[in-house]
């Protein structure tokens, strides 16, 4: 019994920290609402390494993740001819944080649903079950960046669900 | 207008839908530093609201913290 709500509160803390970093990823990328793609940057940072890890297993270096979503769209928009250089990237001022409650884009509701949806499934919420629930979304920017990278999902996702298993 | 067919629409949906995506990203950033730069030159944000086609309450809501990070960088 006590295990279980020992459990259930770490599970809390880790929500409370990967929101909290999602958002700032979102901030940095001047968007208010934290989505797959932030999500996915802000598992690389949990303390518990095993998102990292995933990456690494499949000879991805994770450093090269944030890069390859700033660049997405740039290729977005070339891809329809029009060239607007490094405007279309990030590099520009953070948005500041405001003390409303906080809330995810679409694709971030989805993480946080299906999170919710598994973890009677698996023992606490690490990294890589973020990493797996993300690499499981065909679409939007996380999908393509990870495709940019030449990561295959599904080895992404294999290989993320062996480390959660092992941890 | 625009004229969406001097712009390359590509067949695969994903493409499409993500050139989607980046336009709006574009058109907010576009926004902000659009707006930061009529507060710099004393624009009231009723003119601004007036200005995007919004209301003034939309405009502050969606944008006031460009004027706190203004007036943060000024004092």
């Amino acid at each position: 019994m006590f295990s279980r709500i020992k459990a259930r509160f770490n599970d809390m803390s880790t929500i409370k920290t990967l929101c909290e970093a999602a958002e700032a990823y979102a901030l940095q990328d001047q968007q208010r609402e934290p989505g797959a793609e932030h999500f996915l940057l802000a598992a690389l940072d949990l303390p518990d390494g095993t998102a990292r890890l995933t990456f690494e297993r499949i000879r991805v270096d994770p450093e090269a993740l944030e890069p390859a979503i700033a660049r997405q769209y740039g290729n977005a928009l070339a891809a329809i001819g029009l060239d607007v250089g490094a405007a279309a990237s990030a590099g520009h001022a953070p948005l500041a944080a405001r003390p409303v409650p906080f809330n995810a884009s679409a694709s971030g509701q989805e993480i946080m649903q299906q999170l919710a949806a598994e973890r009677k499934a698996h023992g606490p919420l690490l990294g890589a079950h973020v990493v797996a629930t993300i690499a499981s979304m065909q679409h939007g920017v996380a999908a393509r960046a990870l495709r940019a990278m030449g990561v295959d999902a599904g080895m992404l996702k294999a290989a993320a669900e062996e480390i959660a298993k092992g941890s | 207008m625009v004229d969406l067919n001097a712009l390359h629409l590509p067949d695969d949906p994903d493409e499409a839908l993500a050139a989607v995506v980046a336009l709006r990203r574009l058109a907010d950033t576009l926004e902000r530093r659009a707006v930061r730069s009529a507060l710099g030159q004393g624009w009231s944000w009723a003119r601004i609201a007036q200005a995007l086609g919004v209301s003034k309450q939309a405009a502050h809501k969606r944008l006031s913290d460009i004027a706190e990070k203004s007036a943060q960088e000024i004092s």
